[in-house]
């Protein structure tokens, strides 16, 4: 007997995304509905029957009516598929709005799992879900699943939402969930959500990171994880998915004095079609002349338009100024004193961090509007 | 710095060859060749030795190379402050650049650090203009040039207008420093106002207005968030309760506990009732043992007080008896007292009456004797009074008027006089008698020897023995008149007076004053005898009189009557003294008669009392057993009754705590009623409220908003670090400016003046005031465009300017050497001498170096001659 089913997590429909502009927003609230057709298609091709989505499937606790119909919809169009939709931190019990207008609005093949108690999955195959009450229970939620009894031989699966030891997406450890629960509680897999990046725990254990990125934090591609179990005792097998349609990236630029800057920032950089589909930050570090510097800044404003986010921080780039870069602005006289000056304080290790920033900026623009006005 | 030698090597034309000069002096030092003798090349290898760097292949340097190729070698000895140092580059093949110290020949520096050491030379601090000043035929020489370029005048015109101005752009920073200012105050009036305040309707303004937009909203939808899951809190609680207290078996329970409560309460209810007559019969039956307990105490009392009383009135009576004796004995001592003070009384009286007859005798007596001393005193008053007003009386008879002794006195006078006079007119007669003569008579009165004798009228002169001689005068006698009224005024004076003459009249007043003091000495001695005047002294005497009255005989001694009645006296009061002791004594007396009899009577009433309690003697016993036996049977059934309430008492279940409990049990119910009745409708309520945030999706905005917020936020941090950044360049910038016009332009304007006073007459160069460029010469009064100036004018302009850096940079403690190639190329001789004045002016301090190929136009400068001098590098 095999048992195939999906694991996913942390769909947050219906986020809005209000630090981007344009529409972008809507580009990715769009993406992360999209997911739930694709976590169906996956499920459909490798014969998986169930979809466990471990908590977080909507953002907020009382989400938009069409953010929840609309998923019920796609849920239902794509039965037989099964989904089991476990409340998390952002969509607890405590939200009992939604969840008794879901409880009236779910199609047969959804199955809300809201209680601490085994559920029927498949013959010989038992759900023990840890939906979790409040939005901060403050206690290990998995902890009944120890006790809980399921018939002999069966195959015992958990379901749950938080963190494991510091894997929180808010922050807070005061209810973190034992690392060790499949060992304890005898399951075959436990089937984790809340991190948002795929993490592996210990065999028996995992995170399946969201199928959507909506943050630069992982730096990973949106995956669900398709497990086989064969038996109770056998280890799952686990595949991942790609299921993402946005990549979001933290590209660190590591510059050395006398590095092509802008050729290194391209090579580092997508390939052109997948650009659209792309947030990137582009973090500078190291150190540039005044020249790479300005060129470097020039480029990434060329290529901004490529993508659907591009940030650009080059903060922790360091200024090498040498006397060649301070004679383009002037050889001599005032605008040389006005330049020697910003850069003397650029690097004056008494001055604030912040000033030392701003006098650093200062020279790159005077270095900037010098070459404009030509010597 | 300054400049010793100069030595190349395969530079230019000179493939293959060396070229040296040596022994370059301070001041003004010429090298005069024609061209192409090598004058221009050693000024290029002086200048790319400084300025081009050893690895360069830029056309400057590729420019040094001979035709025929070869690295080009340059070396120059120069002395700074620090010492004397030769300085050594080699371009292209085998590139390197050198700096010994000429003193003990080691190497300084080599490759970059040498360059550095060169930079220091020329720049050092790059604020100020370069440590050489450069002047070549219109160009500064650090600039790129073509051939065709430097040979047009027009450039060369237009060159040394830059030259000019290039200087002092180099200082001041010039036009690229106004552009750059202007494009930095673009960008900053792109984003804030004058004050540093975003500006409205720009980017920096709307991006804090979307910023505080959003904060605002964030707020609002945060507080609808809070409250949505308080909302969402306080309905799972309300739920969670409700679904706890509705449960239907709970329900039933609660009615049934009602129930059972009830029950227990009805029959504890009636339990309670019986036990109520059980104890009300029982205090009955306690009251009436009680009364018969009392009968037969108050009877045995009653017994026990008529013996008791039986005692107490046997003493009664013999204390009234006694107290009775003691009243009549107290009443016969005091009436004794009383007799006694009485007699005492009497006697008293008497003595006291026969002192009082004594007294009145003394004083009678006393009286009489005064009365007879003013009888004496009246008698002599009167005598005196007597006698006064008889001397009065004859005083009164005595007395003259007040003056008229005076005037008598003075009529007296009067009246000799008038009589003198009369007698001096009157004639006289007088005789000398001769001896033994008779006496001649006139009118009868004999004439004395020699005595003149006057008459009147006439007289007759008896002369015995002669006859009769009259003697008239024939005078009427009217003179007398007045001697006639005086003495009848005397006469009348007398009369009136009574007296003959002045003498008796002295006499009289003399009596008279004599008279007046003994009237005084009598005064005096009336008035001792009544001081107060005779009439009262008369009122004194009578009333005496009246009051002497009878004078009593006095047998007794008064003495011993005043000790009689000192001796009745005391008596008398021994006896008061007696008869207040006895007073109390019989009072007291009086009252104990009265409190016994009280006793008495009261101990009476109560044998009357007991003995009706008692009743008659004989039947007293019979009566006590009886009282006795009812009380037994009282006692007995009282013991019964108590035993029944006990038994009620026993068996009765607690009323009030049943009683609580049915309250209890209903008040549970009922509250859980009302409980469920309330969580339905805040359910309801909150339901209601949940379902119109929830499909307003607050939370999703919230969200929203938040995410929108940080990245306005970031926005808004990236305006302010723009305007920062601008704010910091500006003020850089504007430092640099005034820093420079402070420390270069202005002192660079002041060196220039006295040698432009030098060059020209009436010439000064307005400098504007934004750009710090020259701009205006004012000449003759007249203001003149620089553009127009001539070739030669803007040249020496050039120089001179140089010139005043140079000036300016060596009291800056910085020499640095002046180097002119062909720089007066324009200039006529008659300004090239001028110029040579400003030359040698200035190279007192200064290092001048001059390459050209005017050779004579320059034998006029002087100075010192350099010369051109194989080499062969060592």
């Amino acid at each position: 007997m095999t048992f195939r089913f999906i694991h996913s997590t942390d769909l947050h429909l219906g986020k809005r995304f209000g630090q981007f502009s344009g529409d972008l927003p809507g580009r990715l609230r769009e993406a992360r509905h999209a997911v739930i057709g694709k976590l169906a298609e996956h499920a459909r091709q490798n014969e998986a029957t169930t979809v466990l989505l471990a908590g977080d499937t909507f953002d907020s606790e009382t989400p938009a009516p069409e953010v929840r119909r609309q998923a019920l919809a796609e849920m239902r169009y794509h039965a037989p598929v099964r989904w089991i939709i476990l409340p998390g931190n952002h969509d607890s019990l405590q939200a009992a709005q939604l969840w008794s207008t879901l409880r009236t609005e779910a199609p047969e093949n959804v199955t809300l799992a809201v209680e601490a108690q085994p559920v029927d999955l498949a013959p010989g195959v038992q759900l023990l879900p840890a939906p979790c009450t409040t939005r901060r229970p403050g206690r290990d939620l998995t902890e009944w699943m120890d006790g809980a009894a399921t018939p002999e031989g069966s195959v015992r699966l958990g379901l749950a939402h938080g963190a494991v030891q510091s894997f929180s997406e808010d922050g807070h450890g005061l209810d973190v969930i034992a690392p060790d629960r499949a060992r304890r509680a005898g399951l075959s897999y436990l089937a984790l959500g809340d991190w948002h990046g795929g993490v592996e725990i210990d065999p028996r254990t995992r995170y399946s990171g969201t199928p959507e990125p909506d943050r630069f934090k992982h730096d990973r591609p949106g995956e669900a994880l398709l497990v086989s179990l064969e038996g109770p005792s056998a280890l799952p097998q686990v595949t991942a998915l790609p299921t993402g349609s946005f990549a979001w990236r933290t590209l660190a630029l590591e510059l050395l004095d006398g590095e092509d800057a802008v050729a290194r920032m391209e090579a580092m950089l997508p390939e052109a079609r997948l650009r659209r589909q792309s947030l990137v930050k582009v973090i500078a570090g190291g150190r540039a002349r005044l020249e790479g510097r300005t060129a470097l800044a020039a480029a990434i404003e060329h290529v901004r338009p490529d993508f659907a986010f591009l940030h650009f921080d080059d903060e922790g780039l360091a200024t090498e100024c040498e006397a060649e870069d301070l004679d383009a602005v002037d050889r001599a006289g005032a605008l040389r004193e006005a330049a020697d000056e910003l850069l003397a304080e650029a690097h004056d290790a008494g001055r604030s961090a912040q000033e030392r920033e701003i006098a650093r900026l200062a020279l790159a623009r005077l270095y900037a509007y010098a070459q404009a006005v030509g010597q | 710095m300054k400049i010793s030698a100069l030595r190349f090597f395969n530079v230019k034309r000179f493939a293959g060859r060396g070229i040296a000069i040596e022994g370059i002096s301070e001041g003004v030092n010429v090298l005069c060749a024609v061209n192409e003798f090598g004058k221009s090349t050693s000024f290029e290898a002086l200048h790319a030795l400084f300025f081009q760097p050893h690895s360069s292949t830029a056309a400057d340097v590729r420019s040094l190379r001979p035709y025929s190729g070869g690295n080009p070698l340059v070396e120059a000895d120069i002395a700074t402050e620090a010492g004397r140092f030769r300085i050594t580059k080699q371009f292209f093949g085998g590139r390197s650049a050198r700096v010994v110290d000429l003193a003990n020949e080691r190497i300084v520096a080599q490759a970059d650090e040498a360059e550095n050491f060169i930079a220091g030379l020329v720049r050092d601090g790059t604020a100020g203009p370069a440590g050489l000043l450069w002047v070549r035929q219109g160009i500064t020489g650090i600039e790129k040039r073509s051939r065709s370029e430097e040979d047009s005048e027009k450039q060369v015109r237009a060159s040394l207008l830059e030259s000019v101005q290039g200087e002092v752009e180099a200082v001041t920073g010039g036009r690229r420093m106004a552009e750059i200012m202007a494009a930095t105050e673009e960008a900053l009036g792109r984003l804030v106002t004058s004050t540093g305040r975003p500006k409205a309707g720009e980017r920096f303004a709307a991006a804090v207005d979307e910023l505080n937009r959003l904060d605002a909203d964030e707020r609002r939808l945060d507080s609808e968030v809070m409250a949505l899951r308080g909302a969402l809190d306080k309905r799972a609680s309300s739920a969670k309760r409700l679904a706890e207290i509705d449960r239907a078996e709970d329900r039933d329970e609660r009615r049934k506990e009602i129930e059972a409560a009830q029950a227990a309460f009805d029959a504890a209810k009636s339990q309670a009732e019986a036990l109520r007559a059980a104890e009300a019969e029982l205090r009955l039956a306690r009251e009436q043992r009680d009364s018969a307990d009392r009968d037969l105490k108050s009877f045995r009392d009653a017994l026990q007080k008529a013996e008791v009383l039986r005692g107490r009135l046997a003493e009664a009576e013999r204390l009234s008896a006694q107290a009775l004796a003691r009243r009549d004995a107290a009443a016969t001592a005091a009436a004794k007292a009383f007799a006694d003070s009485e007699a005492a009384e009497t006697e008293e009286q008497e003595a006291r009456a026969l002192l009082a007859r004594l007294d009145a005798a003394l004083k009678a007596r006393e009286a009489a004797e005064r009365l007879a001393e003013l009888q004496q005193r009246l008698e002599a008053a009167e005598v005196a009074r007597k006698e006064l007003e008889e001397g009065q009386a004859s005083l009164a008879l005595l007395r003259l008027p007040e003056g008229a002794v005076a005037e008598l006195e003075a009529l007296d006078v009067d009246i000799a006089k008038l009589r003198a006079v009369a007698e001096a007119g009157r004639p006289s007669v007088a005789i000398a008698y001769e001896p033994q003569a008779p006496a001649v008579r006139l009118d009868g009165t004999p004439l004395k020897d020699g005595e003149p004798r006057g008459y009147d009228g006439h007289a007759q002169l008896s002369i015995p023995g002669i006859g009769i001689v009259t003697l008239r005068s024939n005078r009427s006698a009217g003179n007398d008149d007045r001697l006639r009224q005086a003495e009848e005024r005397r006469r009348i004076q007398l009369a009136s007076m009574g007296v003959e003459d002045l003498a008796a009249a002295r006499k009289r007043e003399v009596e008279a004053q004599r008279k007046e003091s003994d009237l005084r000495e009598l005064k005096a001695r009336l008035s001792l005898l009544a001081p107060d005047g005779l009439p009262k002294l008369r009122e004194e005497a009578a009333a005496r009189r009246e009051a002497a009255g009878d004078v009593l005989e006095l047998k007794e001694d008064p003495a011993q009557v005043r000790k009689a009645h000192e001796q009745t006296e005391a008596r008398r009061q021994a006896a008061r003294q007696a008869t207040r002791e006895a007073e109390p004594i019989q009072a007291g007396a009086a009252d104990a008669v009265v409190a016994a009899q009280i006793a008495l009577a009261k101990l009476e009433a109560e044998r009357t009392q007991m003995e009706a309690v008692l009743g008659p003697e004989n039947t007293r016993t019979e009566r006590e057993r009886q009282l006795a036996d009812r009380l037994a049977g009282l006692d007995t059934r009282l013991a019964e009754q108590q035993a029944a309430v006990e038994g009620f008492r026993g068996e009765a279940a607690d009323l009030a705590s049943a009683e609580a409990t049915v309250r209890r049990v209903k008040s549970v119910a009922e509250a859980a009623e009302k409980e469920i009745g309330r969580l339905r409708e805040e359910i309801a309520g909150l339901t209601a409220e949940i379902r119109a945030r929830s499909e307003d999706a607050v939370e999703e905005k919230w969200r929203e908003t938040v995410d929108a917020l940080t990245a306005a936020k970031a926005r808004a941090a990236a305006y302010e670090k723009e305007v920062a950044v601008l704010q910091r360049l500006r003020t850089a910038l504007e430092t640099a400016r005034s820093h420079a016009r402070e420390i270069y332009l202005l002192p660079v304007m002041t060196e220039l003046r006295p040698l432009l006073g030098l060059l020209f007459e009436d010439v000064s160069i307005t400098f504007d005031e934004k750009t710090l460029l020259p701009h205006k010469i004012m000449r003759n009064g007249q203001e003149e465009e620089v553009e127009r100036l001539s070739g030669g004018m803007r040249e020496q302009l050039s120089v001179l300017t140089r010139l005043a850096f140079a000036r300016l940079l060596a009291k800056d403690g910085r020499p640095a050497p002046v180097i002119l190639d062909d720089a007066l190329v324009y200039s006529d001789d008659d300004r090239i001498e001028k110029m040579f004045d400003a030359l040698h002016r200035q190279a007192r301090e200064q290092q001048i170096i001059v390459f050209s190929c005017r050779q004579r136009a320059f034998q006029r400068l002087g100075g010192n001659v350099l010369q051109l001098a194989e080499w062969v590098p060592g």
